[in-house]
């Protein structure tokens, strides 16, 4: 019951899943040719090319948001571990963060965190692209 | 919000499904055919490098590279691992503290059995490997198990493979055990699947990258990657065992590591060691 | 995917202004500072797969092609840029890592690389 509501749902989403899709690309162009903050169009309305994560770390340098960043990104190493894709350095890059908000630099924190927090993510999306694609490079 | 995430999860996986439908032979429970992935592979190695001969392959990137050949058989006229052979010996014939020892765990007393390893055991539905077996037999005779890596289980081993060399190596895949299939499938994909900062797969440099250069290293082709194991590498100025190569490759696409006999690693030997079917048990081997 | 919108069209113009004028100043400190992406290990490592008209190259793999020609390859700087920052758009099997989007090199790195590249 609920496996054919979610389908049905899917299905009619599409559409505006494959726009997501191409939003996606237009800002992953962006930021490859001109880096951080580069503005791009895309159906009419104009962006900037900031990763989620650096939205997220662009806050106030408090203890408590450092905290916060830190925990999300902690949290986000967890799923990624769980699906056998974990990145070696992003276990490395918390501990600093943590260390910098120990020592009260919480600018520092926060950006480490944020750094830790996208590589989880990009480890997700990584899993989930080797599902279907892994078989490319075997020889036929 | 967390609703629309699910959808779209659940839409992944309907398109995912479609795709692999789409260009499916050999990806999937139903359809993979190790046997076609083991021709399939000697064929794109023989098309790569036709000067070489299949059988050579258990000689890793000497089988490929003429300079480093050379340098390569200097070294085997006085074999690095020559000690640590007989040092196996040794400890593979002193009893445990019961009496026992380790020619009462294997079959024909441990002797030029190693072709047989890794297998698939129906009763633990799991790969089991040599150094996994060793461990065990310690362990059932009150002996604490040895450390994976390197040191007394790379000589015991070494010593085995010593006892076998030439036997050809012909590891099964029960018919009809889909458990054993799927771990073959498992080892496969493990190999073929980029991963880490990196993203890097086994494949981009021991298939795609074979005997091109990075930096001074020259990757082995896949084929035979298995057949020398454990191996005295000069980097190492030691005898390591065949998990103990896959945690620093697997590490140099900047992945988390992951520790020798896991069942990741254990499966990827299974499906490396598939592909070495036909090629002769040539271990200790000798490597830069 | 957040709806940054016009509101942040002046930030972000600022800050690519504050940038342009950053990399003005120092060219050449740039390029100092991409040749050590070049070589060093952490961070690009590019001289394990590309060799380079450079002294200090030495030991260079040759997975990818050699770097020359750029400015003819790469009319448009930043192409190369998104060559560095993901090549798995141009070619989703390569070896070559995506140093940009995983995150490898932080974006002034890959600034400073793109710029020692060019000269080449
Ligand atoms: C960045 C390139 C690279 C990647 C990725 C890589 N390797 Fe390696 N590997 C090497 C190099 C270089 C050597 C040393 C030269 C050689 O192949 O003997 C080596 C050696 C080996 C050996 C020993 C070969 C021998 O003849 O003794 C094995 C086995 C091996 N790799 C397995 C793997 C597996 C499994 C993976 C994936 C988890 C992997 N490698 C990923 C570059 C790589
Ligand atoms: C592990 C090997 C590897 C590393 C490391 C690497 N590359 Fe590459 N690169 C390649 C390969 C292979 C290609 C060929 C294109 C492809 O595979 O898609 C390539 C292509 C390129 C190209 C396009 C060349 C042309 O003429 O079209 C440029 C430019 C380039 N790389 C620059 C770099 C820079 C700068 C770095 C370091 C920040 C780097 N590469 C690191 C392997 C590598």
């Amino acid at each position: 019951m609920k496996k054919a509501l979610i389908i049905v749902a899917a299905l009619t989403l599409a559409p505006t899943f494959a726009a997501a899709e191409s939003f996606e690309k237009a800002y992953l162009k962006a930021r490859a040719m001109y880096g951080q903050g580069a503005v791009f169009e895309w159906q009419g309305n104009q962006y900037v090319a900031t990763h989620e994560e650096e939205s997220e770390a662009n806050v106030d340098a408090t203890e408590a948001n450092a905290q916060m960043m830190i925990d999300k990104a902690k949290a986000k190493n967890k799923e990624v571990a769980a699906l056998g894709f974990e990145w070696k350095l992003t276990g490395d890059i918390l501990k600093k963060a943590e260390a910098a908000k120990a020592d009260g630099d919480y600018r520092k924190a926060l950006d480490l965190a944020a750094q830790a927090k996208y590589h989880a993510r990009i480890g997700i999306q990584q899993y989930h692209y080797a599902q279907s694609n892994w078989q490319l490079s075997v020889p036929e | 919000m967390k609703i629309i995430k699910m959808m779209t999860l659940s839409l992944g996986v309907v398109l995912a499904t479609q795709m692999t439908q789409a260009a499916d032979s050999g990806f999937t429970l139903a359809t993979v055919n190790p046997e076609a992935d083991r021709t399939a592979l000697q064929n794109y190695f023989k098309k790569r490098f036709p000067e070489s001969e299949v059988q050579d392959y258990v000689n890793g990137i000497y089988a490929v590279d003429a300079d480093s050949r050379a340098q390569w058989e200097e070294i085997e006229e006085f074999p690095p691992y020559e000690f640590a052979v007989e040092e196996g010996e040794e400890l593979f014939n002193t009893p445990f503290a019961n009496g026992k020892g380790y020619a009462d765990c294997f079959e024909n007393g441990g002797v030029g059995i190693r072709q047989n390893f890794p297998y698939w055991s129906k009763e633990e539905g799991t790969v089991k490997t040599l150094e996994m077996e060793i461990n065990e037999c310690r362990e059932a005779n009150g002996e604490q198990p040895l450390k994976w890596g390197k040191g007394e289980i790379a000589k015991v081993s070494a010593y085995m493979a010593w006892t076998s060399r030439d036997q050809v190596f012909d590891v099964k895949i029960p018919e009809g055990d889909t458990a054993a299939m799927a771990a073959y499938l498992d080892g496969k994909k493990f190999f073929y699947a980029k991963r880490g900062q990196l993203n890097l797969s086994c494949a981009n440099c021991h298939v795609q990258g074979t005997n091109i250069r990075i930096r001074a290293d020259l990757p082995s082709p896949q084929l035979g990657h298995v057949s020398h194991f454990p191996v005295f590498r000069s980097k190492w100025g030691d005898l390591g065992t065949l998990h103990r190569r896959y945690s620093g490759c697997h590490k140099d696409s900047r992945s988390k590591p992951l520790k020798p006999q896991t069942e990741t690693f254990r499966n990827l030997e299974y499906f490396q060691t598939y592909m070495s079917n036909g090629l002769v048990v040539n271990g200790p081997g000798a490597r830069k | 995917m957040q709806k940054l919108k016009t509101s942040f069209y002046a930030a972000g113009l600022m800050a690519m202004l504050s940038a342009g004028t950053a990399q003005a100043v120092d060219k050449a400190e740039l390029i100092a500072m991409g040749k050590a992406v070049y070589l060093n290990k952490s961070k690009g490592n590019c001289v394990s797969c590309h060799q380079i008209e450079d002294a200090d190259a030495t030991q260079a793999g040759n997975q990818g092609p050699p770097i020359v020609a750029m400015k003819q390859r790469f009319p448009d700087k930043a192409v190369l840029r998104a060559q560095v920052w993901d090549a798995t758009v141009n070619n989703p099997l390569t070896i070559m890592p995506p140093l940009g989007k995983h995150w490898i090199l932080s974006e002034q790195e890959i600034d400073a690389v793109v710029e020692y590249v060019y000269q080449f």
